[in-house]
């Protein structure tokens, strides 16, 4: 994933390696120390993903509990950010397509109307986009396209990534990041 | 409206994967049709926004609870080499919020089955069932108070465990910040008291039961942040601390 924005690791290999020794022998300090560096990317991942920080800071805890049991199979390969990313990644995408499945919303939803429209009338108000708008927006996305935007554009993934993650052709992955992006003018529009 | 044909073009230009031949005769359009240099413009200023979103701290609490959770699990070892200032106190109450957690934990567990039971008693007293002998409706009060009376003694003990751990630590805490915690524990505790008198009045109550449920697991949250608040001062971990009262 080396579109990822903010993949900067602050430890050596050597002291990842270490770190995640320690974690191995049930050492929580160290644990705790993985938890700092890495929490927060994985939180706001993990919100923009579900558009449910409730939901995010459950999962949050079981992508931990999940890693701290996985970490006997991390052998240094990778960065320890980047092995943790696609483990989180993994769970996000298992929690969305399965409420997806008890909702029946894991298609992008949107229809050419709304499209249409979201394309075309009066342009955003010249202010700074809000980030409490935005992230408002961001959460009444459908499912599919929510996922794709977000890899894409927040978290700066390519487009060949974002497909590799959500199983999908890259060509959908475009598509639903383009949907995505027309119908959050449309609603930010409407919060203004 | 913007033109169709030129939509591709201009979500590859924001995405700077665009070819030359395409981006100046897609510049070329924009200098003509007003609407898809709007559009254009509103979407390069999203996919700006979107990139620049900051990164998210996760609540305190979330770290107490995946440090309870490995403790239960017995997957994690206490250290044994000489703790930093405030650290042994640290690892206790970490240990106390975790067995907390288990504690609210198995309370909310207690209460589902009474919420689940509920809509099948209220939808029978709107069918032929309703006419059923005045004795079950009786077993059903019986049973009903029981299970919330099991429920709030659950949240009682792990609320007075916390608030023993907080009192015990709140000197650490600057004096308008405890003294706003204990306006908002005072809020809480007036909530709790109305709401219990409305469930005594009516047990079967889906709404009260869950309305005094809810100001309980307030009391346990607000508890459990200002016990989070007490170990990241202790710590000196004034970013953590911070974003906990500005959550409160």
């Amino acid at each position: 994933m080396s579109g990822q924005r903010g993949v900067t690791m602050a430890t050596s290999k050597e002291t990842e390696l270490d770190l995640v020794e320690r974690c191995r022998r049930g050492e929580l300090g160290a644990f705790e120390t993985l938890y700092r560096q890495h929490s927060g990317r994985l939180f706001s991942l993990a919100v923009r993903m579900l558009g449910n920080p409730a939901d995010a800071e459950d999962l949050l805890q079981e992508i931990f509990l999940s890693a701290h049991r996985k970490l006997e199979s991390f052998r240094g390969e990778s960065a320890l950010g980047t092995w943790l990313y696609r483990l989180a990644t993994n769970q996000i995408l298992d929690h969305v397509r399965s409420r997806a499945a008890r909702t029946g919303q894991m298609t992008d939803g949107l229809d050419d109307a709304t499209l249409l429209a979201d394309a075309s009338g009066h342009r955003l108000a010249d202010r700074a986009i809000a980030r409490v708008d935005l992230e408002r927006a961001l959460a009444e996305l459908p499912e599919g396209c929510r996922a794709a935007f977000v890899l894409h554009d927040v978290e700066g993934l390519e487009h060949k990534e974002v497909s590799e993650v959500l199983g999908i052709a890259e060509g959908t992955s475009k598509s639903q990041v383009h949907k995505a992006r027309l119908r959050l003018r449309g609603l930010l529009r409407r919060s203004v | 409206m913007a033109c169709e044909r030129y939509l591709n073009s201009i979500h590859e230009s924001i995405d700077g994967t665009i070819g030359s031949i395409r981006r100046a005769e897609l510049e070329m359009h924009l200098d003509q049709c007003e609407d898809c240099r709007a559009l254009y413009e509103d979407l390069k200023r999203i996919h700006a926004a979107a990139a620049d979103l900051p990164r998210l701290e996760a609540p305190a609490r979330a770290w107490l609870q995946i440090a309870g959770r490995l403790r239960q699990e017995g997957r994690i070892h206490e250290e044994t080499k000489a703790p930093a200032i405030g650290r042994r106190q640290y690892v206790g109450w970490l240990a106390a919020a975790a067995a907390l957690i288990l504690a609210v934990a198995a309370a909310v567990m207690l209460i589902k089955p009474a919420s689940d039971r509920a809509p099948q008693s209220q939808t029978a007293q709107s069918t032929p069932a309703a006419t059923a002998p005045a004795a079950t409706d009786q077993k059903a009060i019986e049973s009903a108070t029981t299970a919330v009376d099991t429920a709030q003694n659950q949240f009682e003990k792990a609320i007075a465990d916390l608030e023993k751990v907080a009192k015990a630590n709140q000197q650490v805490l600057d004096p308008a910040t405890s003294t706003t915690i204990d306006k908002n524990l005072g809020i809480l505790d007036q909530a709790i008291a109305e709401n219990r008198a409305a469930v005594k009045t009516d047990p079967t109550s889906v709404a009260a039961r869950e309305t005094l449920f809810e100001a309980l697991r307030q009391k346990v949250t607000l508890l459990q942040d200002t016990i989070s608040l007490i170990n990241e001062m202790r710590k000196g971990n004034n970013a953590a601390a911070a974003q906990l009262v500005n959550k409160s």
